[in-house]
C-alpha cells in the first residue's frame, strides 16, 4: 500500500528502501535526529525529497491533493492549539477530503475517548487530551494507510495502551500504519520494527528478531537485558 | 462564553452596518434629518440635501464600507496564516509599501489630481506585495514571510520618513503628507469609490469560500495538506487576496491601522473561530467600525484623524488583550 525507493531528504534521510502492506503495523524506532518523523512527513508528501514514493502502486506527485486526503492519514508530532476550536469540529477536518462533515467523527470520538470533551475548545486540552483529539482528526479520515508520528507522547498508560491496540485493530481490518515511538518494549506489540540510524535504514523486521541487544548497543547506546517483569496490560478490548 | 449562531451573528452585525452607514450619511456639517436623508436617497426633496448626499456623503460613506470590510478581511487571513491573533493587514509591510508611494506622490506635488496619490500608493503597495509574493511563491515559510514584511516595514518607514524630512521646507505639502499618514475618508468623491470598491468586492468574492481551508491551515500547514488541502497554492492565494485588499483599502484612505487587528479578534471572542463565519463577520465589523470611528473626525475638525480615532479605540483594546493574555 505504500511503497518507497531510494528516498532521500538531503541531510536527514539517506536512501530508504521500505514497503509496508495492508495489514501490517509497523513501529518506526531510533534515536532522537535518526529522520523517524523526516521518513514520516516525507512519505506523507509533505517534504521535498529524491527517490520514488508511491501509494496504492501510484507514484505520489501524480495523486491530487483532495485524493491524498482519503487516502493517507498523518499525525504530526505536534498538536497546535493556536486557536480556540471546539474537539468536534477539530475531529471533523478529518472529513474533508469526502466533504461529508460528520460521517463516522461520533464513533472516532468514541473509540479516543474523548466523547466527552466534543464540546470543549482545544486550547483548554491537557497535552494528552489534545493528542488525542489530533489522532482522532486522522483516524476520522477513513484513510486505509495512517502514519502517526508520537502517538502516545504526552499520553498516560492506559491511553498509551489503547493507541497500540487502536493500531492493531485497524490493521487488522486492513490497514496499513507505520507508527514512530520512542518505547522501544512498546515495539514488541508490532507486526514489524523499523530501525533509523543517522537518516539510515538499518533494520527492518519482525520486533523480536530485530530488536537484539547488540542492534539497541549500537544504535541507541544502551545495554539491554530481557527480563520478565510488570507489564501493563488492558483489562479488557478497547472499543473501537 | 455561548456563541451566538450565525444567523443571528449576521443579522447582528448587518444591522450595526446598517446603522452606522445612516449615521454616516445624516451626520456632518450639514445634518440631515431622517425625511430629508429619506427624500434625498429617493432623488426628491431639497436640491442642497440632494448633493450633500449624493456628492459628498455617499461616497464617504461607501468608501468607508470597502476599506472597513478591506481591512476586516485582510486582518482575518494574516491571523490563520500566521497562526497569531495578533497579526494584522500591515504586517507584510504592504501598508507601508502604500504609504511611501503616496508620500512620494504628495512630496513631488502630486496632490493636484485626484488620481495621482491612490495611484502611486496602490504602486507602493503592489511593489510591496510582489516582493512578498515572490517569497511565498518559492515556498518561503510564515516565519520567513514574517521577517521578510519585518525587513519591508523599515525599508518603507525609512523611506517615508526621509521624504518628509526633505519635504518639511514645504508646508503644504507636509501637512497634506501627514494628514495622509494619519487615514482618512473625507472629501472622498466616486472616482475613489469606482478605484476601491469593484477590487475590493472581487477579491471578497474569492476570499470567502476559503474559510473551511483556512481552518485547516490554522491548525498547522503539514495537517492541512495531509488532509487534500493544495497548502501552497492556498498560502499563494491568500497572499494575493490579502494584499490586494489592504493595498486597494491604503490607497483610498491612507493608514488606517488597528481595524485589521481588533475586528478579527472581537469577532473571534463573539462567534468563535470558525472561519467561514468569521470571514464575513469581520468585514461587517470593519465596515461598521470605520464608518462609526470616521463620525467624531466630523465635528471636531484639525488633529482628529481616521487613523487617529480608530488608534485610540485600538490602542487600548490591544493593551486589554495582552494583558489578559501575556505573551
Amino acid at each position: 500500500m505504500l511503497r518507497a525507493e531510494a528516498l532521500s531528504v538531503p541531510g536527514r534521510l539517506a536512501g530508504v528502501d521500505l514497503a509496508v502492506g495492508a495489514g501490517e503495523v509497523v513501529a518506526v524506532l531510533g534515536p532522537n535526529g535518526a529522520g523517524k518523523s523526516t521518513l514520516l512527513s516525507a512519505l506523507a508528501g509533505l517534504l521535498p525529497c529524491e527517490g520514488r514514493i508511491q501509494w496504492s502502486g501510484r507514484d505520489l506527485p501524480r495523486i491530487p491533493f483532495l485524493e491524498r486526503g482519503r487516502m493517507l492519514a498523518w499525525l504530526g508530532q505536534e498538536s497546535p492549539a493556536d486557536f480556540a476550536f471546539p474537539v468536534r469540529e477539530v475531529v471533523a477536518q478529518g472529513r474533508y477530503a469526502w466533504n461529508d462533515d460528520d460521517h463516522g467523527v461520533e464513533a472516532t470520538l468514541e473509540a479516543l475517548d474523548i466523547t466527552h470533551l466534543a464540546g470543549r475548545a482545544i486550547t483548554q486540552l491537557s497535552g494528552g487530551e489534545r493528542r488525542r483529539v489530533f489522532l482522532a482528526r486522522a483516524l476520522a479520515t477513513g484513510a486505509p494507510v495512517q502514519l502517526w508520528d508520537e502517538p502516545a507522547s504526552s499520553l498516560d498508560v492506559r491511553h498509551a495502551l489503547e493507541v497500540y491496540a487502536l493500531a492493531r485493530k485497524l490493521a487488522d481490518h486492513g490497514h496499513a500504519l507505520l507508527v514512530s515511538l520512542h518505547d522501544i518494549r512498546a515495539a514488541y506489540r508490532f507486526s514489524r520494527a523499523l530501525v533509523l540510524d543517522r537518516g539510515r535504514l538499518v533494520a527492518d523486521g519482525e520486533p523480536h528478531a530485530v530488536l537484539t541487544a547488540d542492534l539497541l548497543r549500537s544504535v541507541f547506546r544502551i545495554e539491554a537485558r530481557f527480563v520478565t517483569s510488570l507489564v501493563p496490560e488492558l483489562p479488557e478490548p478497547p472499543c473501537a | 462564553m455561548k456563541r451566538a449562531p450565525s444567523a443571528l451573528a449576521l443579522a447582528i452585525l448587518g444591522l450595526l452596518v446598517l446603522g452606522a452607514a445612516l449615521a454616516s450619511l445624516a451626520f456632518g456639517d450639514a445634518a440631515l434629518p431622517a425625511r430629508d436623508l429619506g427624500a434625498a436617497l429617493l432623488g426628491q426633496g431639497d436640491e442642497l440635501a440632494r448633493t450633500v448626499l449624493w456628492d459628498i456623503r455617499l461616497p464617504r460613506t461607501l468608501v468607508g464600507l470597502a476599506v472597513g470590510a478591506a481591512l476586516g478581511a485582510s486582518g482575518v487571513v494574516m491571523q490563520a496564516f500566521f497562526r497569531n491573533p495578533l497579526a494584522s493587514p500591515g504586517l507584510l509591510g504592504v501598508s507601508s509599501g502604500g504609504a511611501l508611494g503616496a508620500v512620494a506622490a504628495l512630496a513631488a506635488g502630486g496632490a493636484g489630481s485626484l488620481y495621482t496619490v491612490p495611484a502611486a500608493s496602490i504602486l507602493g503597495a503592489f511593489l510591496a506585495t510582489g516582493a512578498v509574493m515572490l517569497l511565498a511563491r518559492q515556498g518561503a515559510s510564515a516565519e520567513h514571510l514574517l521577517l521578510a514584511g519585518v525587513a519591508l516595514n523599515a525599508l518603507f518607514g525609512a523611506g517615508t520618513s526621509a521624504l518628509i524630512a526633505l519635504s518639511a521646507v514645504d508646508v503644504q505639502a507636509s501637512g497634506q503628507i501627514l494628514f495622509w499618514l494619519m487615514g482618512g475618508i473625507e472629501n472622498r468623491t466616486w472616482e475613489h469609490v469606482a478605484m476601491a470598491l469593484p477590487g475590493i468586492l472581487l477579491a471578497a468574492a474569492f476570499l470567502l469560500p476559503l474559510g473551511r481551508r483556512l481552518n485547516l491551515l490554522a491548525l498547522g500547514e503539514g495537517g492541512a495538506q495531509s488532509l487534500g488541502v493544495d497548502v501552497r497554492r492556498l498560502r499563494w492565494q491568500l497572499i494575493a487576496l490579502s494584499t490586494v485588499l489592504t493595498a486597494l483599502a491604503t490607497a483610498v484612505a491612507g493608514v488606517v491601522g488597528f481595524v485589521g487587528l481588533v475586528v478579527p479578534h472581537l469577532a473571534r471572542l463573539a462567534f468563535g473561530p470558525d472561519h467561514r463565519r468569521l470571514l464575513p463577520l469581520s468585514m461587517l465589523g470593519g465596515a461598521a467600525l470605520v464608518l462609526l470611528c470616521d463620525l467624531p473626525t466630523r465635528f471636531i475638525s484639525g488633529g482628529l484623524r481616521l487613523g487617529v480615532v480608530t488608534a485610540l479605540v485600538g490602542g487600548p483594546f490591544l493593551l486589554g488583550l495582552l494583558r489578559r493574555r501575556p505573551c
